[in-house]
C-alpha cells in the first residue's frame, strides 16, 4: 500500500537524468552534434583540451553545469576535473590553476550578477596573467526573459583587461570561437570571456564534431612539481609589472592574434558608401532585417558591408579603420549603455584622422533589448539619413510601416492592456504557505519591512503577495536589513533568504555579521534541498541525492555551530503552525537572530520525482491513494480572498454556475498535486467553508468498496428522507 | 534575395510543455534534412509566466543547398511570422499586440481559452478581463485562424495533451514544409509517444475541420413549483426569468411561506419600478439579489448544500475520479463565535456578539471541524445541521438580516417613487457587497452600511448626482481588502455633497 501525502525530505531516486546529452558530449570526428547553444559550447570545451570546468549554476547556462555532473564517467576518462563551486567568486578562484600551470579551465555563470561576485578573483587572475587558457563562459542575462539587473559585462572586461567574446549565434561558428577563445588566451596570456545571451544559450542547431581532446595535465596524468614565481603573485612590486606587461605585450599579442585569425568577420557589399559594425551576437538579427528590406539573402550575402565583431574586446583599430575608410556612414549596432563600443569606434576613427560619421545609439535605443523590431526600426532610420546610393527607400518605408500595422491595428482592436502574466510561485510551491502565514502574522502584528533576497522565493514581491522592501543580491538579504533593524526598534524585521542564498554568501557574511554585531531580527530560510529557480541544483544541504558521497551540511547545525541560539525548524504547509512560530519569533523576549528553517522539498522537484512512481504503482494494481483539493460552486460566494492569500496557479476561478450571481467562483484545475495550501489557509484565515480535500482511491481493495458502498446506501437514505420530507 | 525562412512562433505558459512541442518541430525538421534552429527563453520565465518559443526552417534541404547555410533570426519579428501557436487566449492578443500577427502572413493556432492571471483572479469582484476584446484581433488579423476551445473538443482529441494536439494543428496546418511521417517520428523518439501520436493524429483532424468557436452555453433551469405558478404567470418576462429560479430556491432554503414573503416583496418594487421603454430591470435586478440576500449563507445552509443528494457527483466530477474508484471527502468548517451566536434567539444572541466583541473574542474563538462528509456519521452531522433549518426563523441573523432586507427595499422603492430609476438601480446593486462568510462577510457587511449611511441616505432627494456617487461608493468597496479606497471615496463624496463655506461665500 502506498500513500503519497507530506514527504517531508525526499529520499532514493535522481530526479533528473541528463544521459542523452551525455551522449552528445561523446560524438567524436565528423558525427554530427545536434542540440542548444550552452551544449555545443560544453562540447566546445572538451575539443579544447580543458583540464578543469567549474562555475555557478544560473540561468541562462545552468544546463551546462547540469550535463557536466552528469557526464562523470565521460569526464574521468578524459581526466578532466569537474567541481561546482560555493559560488562564482569560488569559481573564478579555481580558474588560479591556469596562472600557474599550462592548462586549459573554463568556468560558467550568469552575468552580471555572478561577475559581480567573482570580481575579485577576476582582478588578480587578470592581473597575474595565466599560462593556460582560460575561458569563462558567462550567461548575459539581458532583455526579455532576464531575472537580473540589466547591465553590461563589458565594463568588467575593460577596467580588468580580460578580453570579450561575443560569438555570433550559429553553432559551427560559435563552437569555432571558443576553441580559437582558448588559443588566444594563451597567446596573450589574458583570460577571455564569452558572452552569450538567453535565446543563444537555448538555441537548437547543429555542428560536426570533432574528438574530445585529452588534457596532457590532467587527474590521470597529475603535475610533480609546484611552480612559484613571484612574478606570478599579485603584490607589489608584481602588481606594476603586471600592468606594464598588460598594456604592452599582452594587448598587441591579442590584437594580432584576432586579426590574424579572422575572429571578427567582414561580409562585403556592393553598396560600399556605407557600413553596419555590428556585435557577433546580433549579426543574425541585423542580417534577417536586411534581408527584410531586400538588402541581404538568406544566407548573409549583404549587399551592405558588415563588419561582425566575434571579440568586443580589444577592438583591433587597423580593422576598424579599415573598415570605415571611404565609407560616408557606419552604423553601430550595440546593445545595453554606456556605448562603449561607438566610443571607441570613434576615438580610433579620431585618431586615425577619418571624419566617417559613426550613427549609433542616435537610431538605436540606448537601453533594452535590440529585438529584431528595434533592430529593423533602427536601420531604416540609419539609412533613411545616411541615403546611401541604391537603396529604395521608399520599399524600407513600406516594409517597416508594413511590419508595424498589424501591431498598432491589434492594440486599437484590443484597446485596454492585457493582463500582465509575470511568472510566479508553482503549483503546491511550499514557499508559498510561508508567505500566507507572513500575511495573517502582520495582519495581527502591524507591517514588517521584510528584506528579500534572490530565490524563487523573490516571487513574493508580486502580487498576490507585495512582499519584500528590497533586494539587494544573492545572500545578501540579511546585510541588506543591518541598517533598517535597528531604525525600527521594537518592531522586528523579518530577512527571507534561499537555502541556495545560504549557502552561496547569506553564512559568511549575513550570519556572522549579525552574530557579531548583536543585531535583533527574524531570518527565514527556505529549505527546499534545492538552488530551485535556477533548475534544482544540489547546494551543501541537499538530500535528496542519495547514495552521493559527499558529506552532506545540515543548516540548522551550522548555525547553531556558529551560536545561533534561537533556531526552529518548521514545515511550510500548515499555515496555522507556521503562523505561531512567525508570532513567536517576531515578539519573544529573546533577543539577537532569530532563524527559521521553513523546510519542505521544492515541488517542482518532488513531482518530477513521484509522478513516476505513482505511475508505476497504478500500473502495478497497487492501492494508491490521490489528494487533490476543490472548491464547492454552490457555497463560493466570488470574494477571492482565498486567492489573495495563496496564489497558487491551480486555484483560479471559472464562471459561476448560480444564474443569479456575477462574480466568479474560486476553481481548484486539475494541475492540484494536493499540498492542501489553500484549505489550510482556508482554515487559519478562517475564510470559508467551500473547499473540501478529496482522497481518491486508485486499486480500492474489495474492503474499501464493500465500505464505500455501505456508506453510499445509508447516506442516499438520509438524503431521500431529508429530500422527500422538504415541501415541494 | 526574396528566399526567407519559414517562421513559428509559440505563445504559452510556463510548464505547458511549449518546449517540448518545439523540440517536435526542431526535429521533424531535422528529420526532412531541412536547416531549423529553435530558440526560447526559459530560466525563472519558466515558473508560470508567459513565455516564447520560436522556430526558424529553410524551405529547403541541406543536399539541396549543398553547404550554404541560412542565417536564422533568433526572435519573431513583426509582419514576418508565418505561424502563430498560443495556448491561451490572452496569450494570442499578446502576440497580435506585438505584432506577430498580420494578414498577408499570418496562421494563427490558438486555444481560445482562458487561463486567468493572478491579477484577474485576486479581485474581489470580477476582475476578468473582457476576452470579447481579445477575439476582435483575432477575428481581424490572421490570414487564418485556426481557434478551438480545448473544452469542447471532438471526442477523439479527449484527454490528449495539448502541445501534441497543436503540433497536429501546425502539421495540419500546411505552413510548414515538413512531411506528416516526420513529425510522427519526431514524436516517437520522445516520451508518452503512443499518447502523444493520439494527439497529434486528433490535432491533424481538427485543422482540417476547425469547430467554431464556443457557443454560449445555455444554462438548465428548474420549472416553475407548481404551486407558485399562479402568483408567477403574471411577471414580465425579464422577472420571471428571476423568479423561476429563486422561488423553488426559496422553498428548498427555508419553506413555501418565505418563497411566497420574496413575491410579496418583489411586488412592491414592481409597483413602483416604472420600466423606461417597457423594461422593468429595476425589478428583475431586485429579484436577483433579494432571491441572493433571502437565501444567505449560514451553517445551515453550507450544511444543506454540503449534504445534497447531487453533490457527491458534483465532487467525483470534479476531481475526475473514475466510476469505481471510492473519494474520500473532507470538509473544512470552521464557524466562528459569531456565527454561532447569531443562529441563537435575538435576545441570548445579541449578548453572546456583545460579549465575544467586548473581550476580544469575535476573530479569534471559533468551532474548527473537519467533516469527513464521505463517512456516515461525517455526514450525519451535515444532516442534522441542516435539520436546524426550521430553527432559523427564531436565530437572531433571521431577524437581522430580514429588517435589513426590509430597509434596503423601502430605499429602492422610495428612490424609485421620486422618479429616480438610477439611484433606484444602484442601491439594488449594493446587496452585490453582502458575500462570504466570517471576517469576509463582516467586511461586506460593514462598507454596505457605510455606502448606504454616506452615499444613499445623506443625498439630497432628487440630486442627479447621487446614483454616480452611490455607483463610485460601490466600486471602492471592491478596490482592496482593507477599504482604503472606500474611505477616501466617501470622503470625497462628502465634500462634494457639503460644499466647503468657504467656498460658498466666494460664489
Amino acid at each position: 500500500m502506498l500513500a503519497f501525502g507530506y514527504i517531508p525530505r525526499p529520499g532514493g531516486v535522481m530526479e533528473r537524468s541528463f544521459a542523452k546529452e551525455v551522449a552528445l558530449l561523446r560524438r567524436g570526428q565528423g558525427e554530427m552534434f545536434e542540440g542548444e547553444g550552452i551544449l555545443a559550447i560544453a562540447k566546445a570545451l572538451l575539443q579544447s583540451g580543458v583540464s578543469y570546468v567549474t562555475g555557478y549554476q544560473g540561468a541562462p547556462v545552468s544546463h551546462l553545469m547540469d550535463v557536466f555532473a552528469d557526464a562523470k564517467p565521460l569526464l574521468q576518462e578524459l581526466g578532466v576535473h569537474y567541481e561546482p563551486a560555493a559560488n562564482e567568486a569560488g569559481a573564478a578562484a579555481m580558474l588560479a590553476a591556469s596562472i600557474n600551470y599550462p592548462m586549459r579551465g573554463a568556468a560558467v555563470w550568469k552575468s552580471t550578477v555572478g561577475t559581480n561576485v567573482a570580481s575579485d578573483a577576476l582582478s588578480n587572475l587578470a592581473s597575474a596573467g595565466v599560462r593556460g587558457g582560460v575561458v569563462m563562459v558567462v550567461g548575459e542575462d539581458y532583455g526579455e526573459g532576464a531575472s537580473i539587473i540589466q547591465e553590461r559585462t563589458h565594463a568588467f572586461c575593460m577596467k580588468s583587461s580580460i578580453w570579450l567574446l561575443d560569438p555570433r549565434p550559429d553553432h559551427p561558428r560559435l563552437v569555432e570561437l571558443i576553441e580559437q577563445a582558448f588559443q588566444l588566451s594563451e597567446a596573450s596570456s589574458t583570460p577571455v570571456m564569452a558572452e552569450v545571451r538567453i535565446r543563444a544559450c537555448h538555441m537548437r542547431g547543429r555542428f560536426t564534431a570533432k574528438d574530445n581532446v585529452t588534457p596532457a595535465i590532467s587527474t590521470k596524468t597529475p603535475l610533480t612539481t609546484p611552480d612559484f614565481d613571484y612574478g606570478r603573485i599579485c603584490l607589489p612590486p608584481s602588481t606594476y609589472v603586471q600592468e606594464q606587461d598588460k598594456v604592452n605585450r599582452r594587448f598587441p599579442a591579442a590584437r594580432a592574434f584576432i586579426a590574424a585569425k579572422g575572429m571578427n568577420e567582414v561580409l562585403d557589399g556592393d553598396l560600399d558608401e556605407v557600413g553596419i559594425i555590428v556585435q557577433g551576437g546580433h549579426a543574425n538579427t541585423l542580417l534577417r532585417a536586411l534581408a527584410r528590406l531586400g538588402l541581404a539573402d538568406g544566407f548573409g550575402a549583404s549587399r551592405i558591408p558588415v563588419l561582425v565583431l566575434n571579440v568586443t574586446y580589444p577592438l583591433v583599430p587597423e580593422q576598424v579603420t579599415g573598415f570605415c575608410a571611404g565609407k560616408r556612414a557606419v552604423l553601430v549596432v550595440e546593445e545595453g549603455n554606456p556605448d562603449y563600443l561607438e566610443q571607441a569606434i570613434a576615438a580610433a576613427l579620431r585618431e586615425a584622422d577619418l571624419n566617417t560619421r559613426i550613427v549609433g545609439k542616435k537610431v538605436l535605443p540606448m537601453a533594452g533589448e535590440y529585438t529584431a523590431e528595434t533592430v529593423l526600426k533602427g536601420l531604416a532610420r540609419f539609412l533613411e539619413g545616411a541615403v546611401p546610393r541604391g537603396v529604395d527607400l521608399e520599399r524600407v518605408g513600406e516594409v517597416l510601416a508594413a511590419s508595424l500595422s498589424p501591431g498598432e491595428r491589434a492594440r486599437a482592436l484590443i484597446g485596454a492592456p492585457l493582463p500582465a502574466r509575470p511568472p510566479g510561485f508553482c503549483t503546491g510551491c511550499p514557499e508559498r504557505p510561508v508567505f500566507a502565514a507572513m500575511k495573517l502574522v502582520q495582519k495581527e502584528l502591524g507591517q514588517v519591512h521584510v528584506a528579500a533576497d534572490i530565490g524563487c522565493h523573490s516571487f513574493a514581491t508580486l502580487p498576490p503577495f507585495n512582499m519584500g522592501n528590497s533586494i539587494l543580491g544573492y545572500g545578501l538579504g540579511l546585510s541588506s536589513a543591518a541598517a533598517v533593524a535597528p531604525m525600527f526598534g521594537e518592531r522586528r524585521t523579518i530577512t527571507v533568504m534561499g537555502d541556495g542564498g545560504f549557502w552561496h554568501n547569506g553564512l559568511s557574511t549575513g550570519v556572522t555579521a549579525a552574530l557579531q554585531n548583536r543585531t535583533d531580527g527574524v531570518l527565514v530560510v527556505m529549505d527546499n534541498g534545492y538552488t530551485s529557480a535556477t533548475g534544482q541544483q544540489f547546494i551543501p544541504s541537499s538530500t535528496a541525492d542519495e547514495g552521493a558521497t559527499r558529506p552532506r551540511i545540515s543548516i540548522e547545525q551550522a548555525l547553531r555551530a556558529m551560536g545561533v541560539t534561537w533556531v526552529k525548524t518548521q514545515g511550510t504547509y500548515v499555515v496555522k503552525d507556521m503562523v505561531k512560530t512567525l508570532r513567536e519569533a517576531l515578539t519573544t523576549k529573546e533577543k539577537g537572530l532569530k532563524v527559521i528553517i521553513a523546510q519542505q522539498e521544492c515541488q517542482l522537484a518532488r513531482q518530477r520525482r513521484i509522478k513516476p512512481q505513482i505511475a508505476a504503482a497504478l500500473k502495478a494494481g497497487k492501492r494508491v491513494v490521490r489528494t487533490r483539493y476543490g472548491v464547492d460552486a454552490a457555497t463560493c460566494t466570488g470574494d477571492h480572498s482565498c486567492i489573495r492569500l495563496s496564489g497558487c496557479p491551480s486555484l483560479t476561478i471559472k464562471e459561476n454556475p448560480d444564474p443569479l450571481r456575477r462574480d466568479p467562483v474560486a476553481h481548484v484545475n486539475n494541475d492540484c498535486v494536493g499540498c492542501g495550501l489553500c484549505g489550510e489557509v482556508a482554515d487559519a484565515a478562517q475564510l470559508c467553508p467551500s473547499f473540501y480535500r478529496a482522497d481518491i482511491v486508485g486499486n480500492p481493495t474489495k474492503r474499501d468498496l464493500w465500505i464505500a458502498r455501505l456508506r453510499q446506501r445509508l447516506i442516499a437514505r438520509l438524503q431521500h428522507f431529508a429530500e422527500w420530507r422538504a415541501p415541494a | 534575395m526574396n528566399a526567407r525562412p519559414v517562421t513559428l512562433l509559440i505563445a504559452a505558459m510556463g510548464g505547458e510543455g511549449g518546449g517540448v512541442l518545439t523540440d517536435w518541430i526542431v526535429g521533424a525538421a531535422q528529420r526532412a534534412d531541412l536547416p531549423v534552429q529553435g530558440t526560447s527563453i526559459p530560466g525563472v520565465a519558466q515558473r508560470t509566466g508567459a513565455t516564447t518559443y520560436y522556430v526558424e526552417l529553410w524551405p529547403e534541404t541541406h543536399a539541396a543547398l549543398g553547404g550554404r547555410h541560412p542565417v536564422f533570426g533568433l526572435g519573431p519579428s513583426p509582419g514576418d511570422v508565418d505561424v502563430v501557436v498560443s495556448t491561451e487566449l490572452v496569450e494570442a492578443g499578446r502576440c497580435c499586440e506585438r505584432g506577430f500577427v498580420s494578414p498577408d502572413r499570418t496562421t494563427l493556432i490558438a486555444a481560445a481559452r482562458r487561463v486567468f492571471a493572478t491579477s484577474e483572479k485576486a479581485a474581489m469582484g470580477d476582475g476578468r478581463f473582457d476576452a470579447e476584446r481579445v477575439m476582435r484581433a483575432l477575428r481581424e488579423l490572421p490570414r487564418q485562424a485556426l481557434l478551438f476551445d480545448p473544452d469542447r473538443l471532438p471526442d477523439a482529441a479527449r484527454g490528449v495533451s495539448l502541445n501534441a494536439l497543436m503540433l497536429g494543428m501546425v502539421a495540419g496546418s500546411g505552413r510548414l514544409p515538413i512531411p506528416l511521417d516526420c513529425y510522427r517520428d519526431a514524436i516517437r523518439a520522445g516520451v508518452a509517444a503512443e499518447a502523444n501520436l493520439r494527439g497529434f493524429e486528433a490535432g491533424l483532424a481538427l485543422a482540417a475541420a476547425p469547430p467554431s468557436p464556443a457557443a454560449e452555453t445555455t444554462r438548465a433551469r428548474p420549472g416553475l413549483a407548481g404551486l407558485l405558478d399562479q402568483a408567477a404567470s403574471d411577471l414580465p418576462p425579464e422577472v420571471l426569468a428571476v423568479v423561476d429560479i429563486a422561488l423553488p430556491r426559496l422553498t428548498e432554503y427555508q419553506s413555501e411561506p418565505y418563497a411566497r414573503l420574496y413575491m410579496e416583496r418583489l411586488r412592491r418594487i414592481l409597483a413602483v419600478d416604472p420600466a423606461p421603454g417597457g423594461l422593468h430591470r429595476l425589478s428583475a435586478e431586485v429579484a436577483r439579489h433579494l432571491a441572493l440576500w433571502m437565501a444567505y449563507e449560514d451553517v445551515i445552509r453550507v450544511a444543506q448544500l454540503k449534504s445534497s443528494s447531487t453533490r457527491f457527483a458534483e465532487v467525483r466530477a470534479e476531481v475526475r475520479a473514475k466510476p469505481h474508484e471510492p473519494v474520500q471527502v473532507t470538509e473544512f468548517l470552521k464557524p466562528g463565535v459569531e456565527e454561532l451566536a447569531s443562529l441563537l434567539p435575538p435576545a441570548l444572541g445579541r449578548r453572546v456578539v456583545a460579549w465575544a466583541e467586548r473581550t476580544g473574542r469575535t476573530e479569534r474563538v471559533h468551532v474548527a471541524m473537519r467533516v469527513r462528509s464521505d463517512t456516515v456519521l461525517g455526514f450525519l452531522r451535515l444532516f442534522l445541521l441542516a435539520r436546524l433549518r426550521r430553527w432559523r426563523p427564531r436565530s437572531l441573523r433571521f431577524a437581522e438580516e430580514q429588517a435589513a432586507i426590509e430597509a434596503w427595499l423601502a430605499r429602492i422603492a422610495a428612490a424609485a417613487q421620486r422618479g429616480e430609476h438610477a439611484l433606484a438601480l444602484e442601491i439594488t446593486a449594493c446587496a452585490r457587497l453582502l458575500k462570504g462568510y466570517g471576517e469576509t462577510h463582516r467586511r461586506g457587511r460593514s462598507a454596505f452600511a457605510l455606502v448606504m449611511a454616506q452615499a444613499v441616505d445623506s443625498a439630497r432627494p432628487g440630486d442627479p448626482a447621487a446614483a454616480g456617487r452611490v455607483a463610485r461608493a460601490r466600486e471602492a468597496a471592491l478596490a482592496d481588502p482593507e477599504h482604503r479606497t472606500l474611505a477616501a471615496t466617501l470622503a470625497a463624496i462628502a465634500a462634494e455633497a457639503a460644499p466647503a463655506p468657504l467656498a460658498r461665500a466666494a460664489e
